[in-house]
């Protein structure tokens, strides 16, 4: 199946160093930092899913969590509306080191 | 031998889980048991997470189970045993809905069926007390669904384990299911291809795509010299020299190319390996070195690889089909440079007509000698006619006017080599994630230099992937004669600067997508290689006829 993927906001407050360290090292894997506490992820139905059972693992009844997906529409009209370096473009699909 | 002996076999106990797949399609079961590939779909962890909330939320006793019956040959975790009114009576949550009978009252899907009941009668066996039902709570339209469990339910059980067992033993992929609205929510469709199945055996059918239009992950090719590879948390960490580490979240990435000397830790192969990026090594000079390989198990794809590959006969109708293949596209390929020239040169004329007069020839082709000395015929022929396609404003330098090798001997034929050998190690990174074997090919004779089966792959690709951007990008003089070459005595290699433009040309080639010919739904080149690969191994499942049709337009 081609899975459809979608731009996610993930935002967290986490009540303990130890735990906010997990989470933050599991959430740089699967996109960047946007703001303190906040990540932009590139994400499939399935990969949501994963990242939220394994945030879950990590994460108690105190911490804050939300998951907030942006449709085309949104991600579109970013730029228009924002500072220029709000939200960086989308990769090229390679990248020459 | 008169008396047979039946060796007694220790067979493994099935999965319940695994029941619930065969029932859902047997080929799914097949894939997962026999071939071990396993992917976990959304709804598994969101059915792991519904778990772990209901066991805080219910506050109840959770009996957490791992139990196993021999006599069965059933192994499964009950994790929601309840008792009520002295009968134990296990339960099964699921996020999703019920299915709806033509009255639009609630039941239970056939596979959580088959389910809930295994685990009714492994209770049973193992434990060694009655159970009367099972019970099955739908949590998206919050209906609790009963499964008398008697008699009946037994044999249905008996059955499918019995099914499972013939199924392990099995030497082929069971067919692909009638149902075709199945495959939209199976998580293996990209594996197993249900529609390009359906399409080899019936031509009328127009598959709708279930195979992912483009590759998601990123490929990073690391060109400095003395640049690092680590890994931090769950991110690859990138330092050149003199400068602050660059990190790229590893979800992020599909491909890591390390050209000459850049290093990569023991840590971050470690951790490449069991996110599934696929590591290369190029040379400085260009040259494809090899990959890392990670491929478990699944021996069973490389088993019919094995079988279908020495059969000479198949193999030879697989040669054919790739010289033709790669004959039409460079023939092609002329057709087109063609039409753009103002006046065609006489040249080009004759070897576009002879081209065509030994790709009928390839037809009648008995043996793999013929079909290597008609190739060998094609090629030359080509790459006498591709001078004729560099426009006239192009400096001599960048011209050429034979293929040389091992060393390049002039720019063009450095260009060359250098797409060649990116392009063998994208056709050895689908050929090692689809998990065939790179060192048996149909055509190409084990040689030092590289695995036979990425040659003979290759062969696809090669006019559409560098050939093209090669003279496209001299004819739009994005060349620095001096800047972007090393001249050494008789060789020549790209440097530096030149390397860094073609991995992007060559990328952004790759990028690029168009509908193939033969499924007839548009993809990226970037998918296509691993397509093709796929397609390739469903020539000896049975499946056969979609391989090797794709052309220039």
């Amino acid at each position: 199946m081609a899975e459809p993927k979608h731009w996610y906001l993930i935002c967290y407050d986490i009540r303990c160093q130890k735990r906010w360290r997990k989470a933050y090292k599991l959430l740089g894997g699967y996109g960047e930092r946007v703001q303190y506490s906040i990540f932009r992820c590139w994400l499939s139905q399935r990969s949501r899913e994963k990242l939220r059972w394994q945030l879950e693992q990590i994460l108690t009844a105190e911490d804050e969590l939300l998951f907030v997906r942006l449709s085309e529409q949104c991600v579109r009209g970013l730029s228009v509306y924002n500072r220029e370096d709000a939200w960086s473009p989308q990769g090229e699909g390679y990248r020459i080191i | 031998m008169t008396s047979v002996i039946t060796p007694t076999t220790e067979t493994k106990t099935i999965r319940v889980s695994a029941l619930h797949a065969l029932a859902y399609c047997s080929r799914l079961f097949y894939l997962e048991e026999v071939e071990e590939l396993y992917t976990q779909d959304a709804a598994v962890f969101a059915g792991r997470r519904l778990h772990a909330e209901l066991e805080k939320q219910e506050g109840e006793e959770w009996e957490d189970l791992y139990l196993e019956s021999k006599e069965l040959g059933l192994r499964g975790r009950v994790d929601a045993l309840r008792t009520r009114d002295g009968q134990t009576i296990p339960y099964e949550h699921k996020r999703g809905r019920s299915h709806r009978d033509q009255n639009k009252q609630p039941q239970a899907w056939d596979s959580d069926r088959a389910q809930i009941l295994a685990y009714c009668y492994l209770i049973e066996s193992a434990l060694g007390i009655t159970v009367t039902e099972g019970r099955i709570r739908y949590h998206a339209d919050n209906v609790l669904i009963h499964v008398p469990f008697d008699d009946e339910g037994r044999n249905t059980v008996k059955e499918a384990i019995k099914r499972a067992n013939q199924l392990r033993v099995s030497p082929s992929r069971p067919p692909v299911t009638e149902n075709e609205r199945l495959c939209q929510r199976c998580s293996l469709a990209p594996v197993c291809l249900p529609e390009e199945a359906r399409l080899a055996h019936n031509k009328e059918w127009e598959p709708i795509r279930l195979f992912p239009k483009d590759e998601e992950r990123e490929v990073i090719h690391v060109l400095e010299p003395g640049t690092a590879v680590g890994r931090t948390g769950e991110q690859l960490k990138i330092t050149r020299r003199g400068q602050s580490p660059e990190k790229i979240p590893v979800q992020q990435v599909g491909q890591l190319v390390l050209h000459s000397f850049s290093q990569i830790s023991t840590q971050a192969l470690h951790f490449c390996a069991r996110q599934q990026v696929g590591v290369h090594f190029i040379s400085g000079g260009g040259r494809y070195v090899g990959s890392f390989d990670t491929r478990q198990g699944s021996i069973q794809r490389r088993l019919g690889q094995y079988r279908a590959l020495s059969n000479p006969e198949q193999c030879l109708a697989l040669a054919k089909q790739l010289v033709k293949c790669r004959g039409q596209g460079q023939r092609k390929f002329l057709m087109r440079g063609r039409r753009g020239l103002k006046d065609v040169s006489a040249k080009l004329e004759t070897v576009i007509k002879q081209m065509k007069a030994l790709l009928k020839q390839v037809e009648k082709a008995q043996s793999l000698e013929t079909l290597l000395g008609l190739e060998g015929n094609l090629a030359s022929l080509y790459f006498s006619g591709l001078p004729c396609l560099i426009a006239r404003e192009v400096p001599s330098s960048l011209r050429f006017s034979k293929r040389t090798r091992r060393p390049p001997e002039d720019r063009f034929n450095a260009l060359l080599s250098f797409g060649y050998s990116l392009l063998i190690k994208d056709v050895t990174n689908a050929i090692l994630a689809v998990g065939l074997e790179p060192a048996l090919g149909f055509y190409h004779q084990p040689r030092s230099q590289a695995p036979p089966l990425a040659l003979d792959l290759m062969e696809i690709f090669r006019v559409p992937l560098v050939d093209l951007i090669v003279i496209g990008s001299i004819n739009r003089k994005q060349w620095e004669v001096e800047a972007d070459f090393e001249v050494r005595g008789t060789q020549v290699w790209l440097s530096q600067s030149g390397r860094e433009k073609f991995v992007g040309l060559y990328e952004h080639r790759k990028q690029e997508s168009w509908k193939h010919p033969a499924t007839g739904y548009s993809l990226t080149y970037r998918r296509l290689i691993e397509l093709e690969v796929r397609l390739l191994e469903k020539e000896w499942l049975g499946e056969g006829g979609l391989f090797g049709q794709l052309n220039v337009r």
